[in-house]
């Protein structure tokens, strides 16, 4: 069984999509292949990928309650694709958006069931995230959490030779705990997901989210926005102000 | 004021002139969104690429009217409409709200009045009921006060949808 995952985030690096897509890859098992979808030119090297495959996993954020219009873009030479070679695949899709409700990538998701009833192909349902940029900031403060497990544990063999900290320890597995609570919705939802991907069969449209509270979501998520806008001088050039248009 | 985006070419521009405040033609003669948050976080309601889109979220910002006159596209935008759309998220801040019991961004324009789609091109009725949904999520995310989705057999119909 072959499994394309397409990332159709645009962003270079660190995108969610690029995490849930590593999670739902962890869970399908079988001949899997990545492939990232940013311009036209990874259109022909994907296309060829399909041929082949049993299903196809379509990754990617919610822009403007919508697809984003690069991955419209492939959508309709996929659609010509898989007409003109005959190909009935499977799929799926795994929407990620910045607000807290998954449920907000409904229109997203009705989307691909209309491209596969025009395309021939099979849909099979999908996992839509609320929360997802924050989801994908827990996994680099878990990657920053071992790294503090190992130089707590590199300075406790200088200091005392133990290798066991159990302070630093204790430390580490209470925020991995923490973290791993925020991701348990998506982490069920993919788990599904990947059974029903082995399987070839429908998984439904389900749709889960960060598990925290949404007023404090909020909090964080200005936050947030705080922080980045300070380092890249947002913040001193009229942050929240009604920008006038300026002929250039 | 009331603002067109327009997907249709040159040869239907006859029939759009005169009937709104500004045009902006959706014409795929510009670059993809690339997800960098930097018309919020950098240069707000400003994009760091410097096409005609640059300064699009700042247009569309104060339409009280926002007519999309886009070719149906399995119930949704065509993708260059939708590459215009995908530009505008300028058009509120990073900062949340509630509006409609979900979260959404703070408006940085204020509030709107009317999102108009008009639909052109072979579609069928579960794709015109995903339209109707869409331009209903998308006022309620860009702080619109009513949706309406047209959907037209023949452009040429067009002058009696505006």
């Amino acid at each position: 069984m072959k499994t394309v995952f397409i990332n159709g985030s645009p962003k270079k690096r660190f995108s969610a999509s690029a995490y849930f897509l590593f999670l739902q890859r962890l869970f399908t098992g079988g001949q899997t292949v990545t492939e990232k979808l940013r311009t036209p030119a990874d259109h022909s090297r994907i296309l060829e990928q399909l041929r082949g495959a049993d299903a196809v996993v379509f990754c990617l954020p919610l822009y403007v309650d919508g697809i984003p219009s690069h991955v419209l873009r492939f959508m309709e030479e996929m659609e010509a694709f898989c007409r003109q070679n005959g190909l009935h695949l499977n799929v799926y899709c795994i929407a990620n958006n910045g607000f807290i409700e998954g449920r907000q990538n409904e229109p997203l998701m009705q989307i691909f069931e209309h491209f596969c009833a025009r395309s021939g192909l099979t849909w099979s349902g999908g996992v839509g995230i609320g929360g997802g940029v924050m989801l994908n900031v827990t996994r680099i403060l878990f990657v920053v959490n071992i790294g503090l497990l190992a130089l707590n544990t590199l300075l406790s063999v200088i200091n005392t030779g133990s290798f066991f900290p159990q302070e630093a320890w204790i430390s580490f597995a209470e925020n991995a705990a923490l973290l791993l609570y925020f991701n348990l919705g998506v982490l069920y939802y993919m788990i599904r997901m990947g059974c029903h991907i082995r399987k070839g069969t429908f998984s439904g449209k389900k749709y889960t989210r960060i598990l925290i509270p949404s007023f404090v979501f909020i909090i964080f998520a200005d936050i947030f926005f705080i922080i980045i806008s300070l380092f890249e001088g947002g913040l001193f050039r009229g942050w929240l102000a009604k920008k006038p248009y300026e002929k250039i | 004021m009331k603002v067109i985006v327009s997907d249709l070419g040159s040869q239907y521009a006859g029939l759009i002139e005169g009937k709104s405040d500004r045009i902006i033609e959706a014409d795929g003669k510009y670059a993809q969104c690339q997800g960098c948050f930097g018309c919020w976080t950098k240069h707000p309601a400003a994009c760091f690429m410097k096409d005609t889109l640059q300064q699009v979220c700042r247009i569309i910002g104060q339409a009280d009217e926002l007519i999309v006159i886009t070719k149906n596209l399995y119930g949704g935008y065509s993708t260059a409409v939708k590459n215009v759309l995908d530009r505008s998220i300028g058009t509120s801040t990073p900062f949340s709200t509630y509006r409609g019991r979900q979260m959404h961004h703070k408006l940085r324009y204020g509030k709107h009045d009317l999102w108009k789609v008009i639909v052109y091109g072979e579609i069928t009725e579960n794709e015109k009921e995903t339209f109707r949904y869409l331009a209903e999520r998308n006022a309620l995310n860009d702080g619109y006060q009513r949706s309406e989705v047209v959907f037209l057999a023949d452009p040429e119909e067009l002058e009696a949808a505006l």
